[in-house]
């Protein structure tokens, strides 16, 4: 049999040739848009996460003794070399005033939390079983005869966990607003959920004095824990103030504003505070301590 | 499942004029209804709600129980409407009542549409009298330190009380956790 062609032997042979570089070419042009597109995604990812690592703790604090004769807060801030792998932890501990050994029990639950840092930011469950223990050694020791109050917040990568055991504070300053992130846990607030379900105004539950008793507090047995389940976001220019009640005490939050900005370094801030409470001569000032933490970029 | 909690209070008037209607068959409806802020016609809009709630209606779409409900009461009228399903949630909103959705450890208001939900999204609805003593902020720390519905009610109900002693007339609110 005869075949006849138009394409001679020698331009077939170009032509496949042809062909097969065609088919890399594009093989590779696609391997290329898939390496590039691979990079830039990985580009963007970094971006982003560099955006969410942008925010960083500034701490400053003060611990003053007022006019009492011992010093019954005590705090403890984990050091900041440790925040990228494990973030922040700044609490205070208020001995609880007209029982003894305050200083005992206070200084026993900053220690303690102290040797127990690193905590794992995303198990709130075992930092609150760590303040628990601590609470049901002091139960075991004094049976009720002293105590503690206890604030906690862990920061890490712009989330915030906080702990409350009693009525010490955890204030948020942003946008200009205060709030009081933790409720007292006081009987006040028990009494209050009684009468607003009996559809009741609420005026006498803040009448009776003893009512300001402490429900829980660190020397509680089997202590019922203030505590977040998932973390708060934190934004620029927040500002955290972890701090007894001698702080509050004296500076009402509605006039938290005035001496702490966020405009203004920690420092400069906790400073203002501190000579604040210094001015108003309170013979009576209870011990006050306080973190101030501002939530600021940091371009490292 | 979907866990709820309702607060209705005088807040020291005589009467509650406000009103929280719910349906769980066939679907997931809730609906708030600000009351107290209007001078008259409250009680008539309340029945009305009440049968409506009660009836067949409720096995309609979103859509068409949002139009039922807003041709059988008088303009002005202001309410929230919303249906939640397992993965999302339908709002429709008249006048002073919001709600508010905290997810990933932060709140946004919801506005009308349908959204996503996802397990552990806590949803507060409300009048705007229940909201005015509340900051954002105040409501986003109560729920995440919440271990229910009703703990995350009490806990804004207590910032309000320190307020005004429950004494600022009606509060109607309603809180929602998505359970897996």
């Amino acid at each position: 049999m005869i075949e006849f062609g138009i394409l001679t032997d020698r331009m077939s042979e170009l032509l496949g040739t042809a062909g097969v570089l065609f088919v890399v070419a594009v093989m590779s042009f696609f391997y290329i848009a898939i390496i590039l597109f691979i990079n830039v995604m990985t580009f963007k990812k970094k971006i982003i996460s560099k955006g969410d690592d942008f925010l960083l703790p500034e701490i400053s604090y003060f611990l003053e003794r007022g006019k009492r004769e011992k010093q019954e807060d005590s705090f403890y801030i984990s050091s900041m070399p440790d925040y990228a792998a494990n973030g922040v932890i700044c609490c205070v501990s208020d001995g609880m005033g007209g029982l003894p050994d305050g200083e005992v029990v206070s200084r026993f639950t900053t220690q303690t939390l102290k040797e127990h840092y690193p905590l794992d930011f995303d198990d709130p469950e075992a930092t609150a079983a760590v303040i628990k223990d601590i609470s049901d050694k002091v139960y075991e020791k004094y049976k009720l005869g002293s105590g503690a109050t206890l604030v906690l917040v862990h920061i890490k990568d712009n989330f915030m966990h906080f702990y409350s055991l009693g009525d010490s504070n955890i204030i948020l300053l942003r946008d200009n607003k205060v709030t009081l992130l933790n409720q007292k846990q006081n009987y006040v607030s028990a009494i209050i959920q009684k009468m607003a379900e009996g559809n009741m105004t609420t005026r006498d539950a803040y009448l009776d004095n003893r009512a300001r008793g402490l429900i829980d507090f660190v020397g509680n047995y089997n202590c019922n824990i203030l505590k977040t389940s998932k973390p708060l976001r934190l934004y620029e220019d927040d500002i955290i103030i972890v701090c007894s009640d001698g702080v509050t005490d004296t500076i009402p939050l509605e006039k938290l504003k005035k001496y702490v900005q966020p405009q203004n370094a920690a420092r400069t801030s906790a400073e203002r505070l501190k000579y604040a409470i210094r001015n108003k001569k309170n013979k009576r000032q209870d011990n006050y301590t306080g973190i101030v933490i501002k939530m600021e970029r940091s371009f490292i | 499942m979907i866990e709820y909690y309702q607060f209705k209070h005088n807040g020291g008037q005589e009467s509650y004029k406000d009103g929280i209607f719910l349906s769980i068959v066939p679907h997931m409806t809730f609906l708030v209804f600000y009351g107290s802020n209007m001078e008259s016609g409250s009680s008539e809009v309340r029945k009305t709600l009440s049968s409506i709630f009660q009836g067949k209606d409720m096995e309609l779409g979103f859509e068409e129980l949002d139009k039922k409900i807003s041709e059988s009461l008088p303009s002005g009228s202001e309410y929230m409407l919303i249906r939640i399903s397992k993965d999302s949630i339908q709002c429709s909103r008249y006048g002073g009542v919001e709600a508010k959705i905290v997810m990933g450890g932060e709140m946004r208001q919801l506005s009308n549409g349908f959204f996503g939900l996802s397990s552990g999204d806590r949803i507060v609805l409300g009048t705007a009298s229940f909201f005015s003593f509340l900051s954002d902020e105040a409501i986003l720390a109560d729920a995440l330190v919440s271990g229910n519905c009703s703990e995350w009610m009490n806990y804004m109900v207590r910032r309000i009380s320190d307020i005004n002693e429950l004494s600022c007339g009606n509060l109607t609110a309603l809180t929602l956790i998505l359970r897996d």
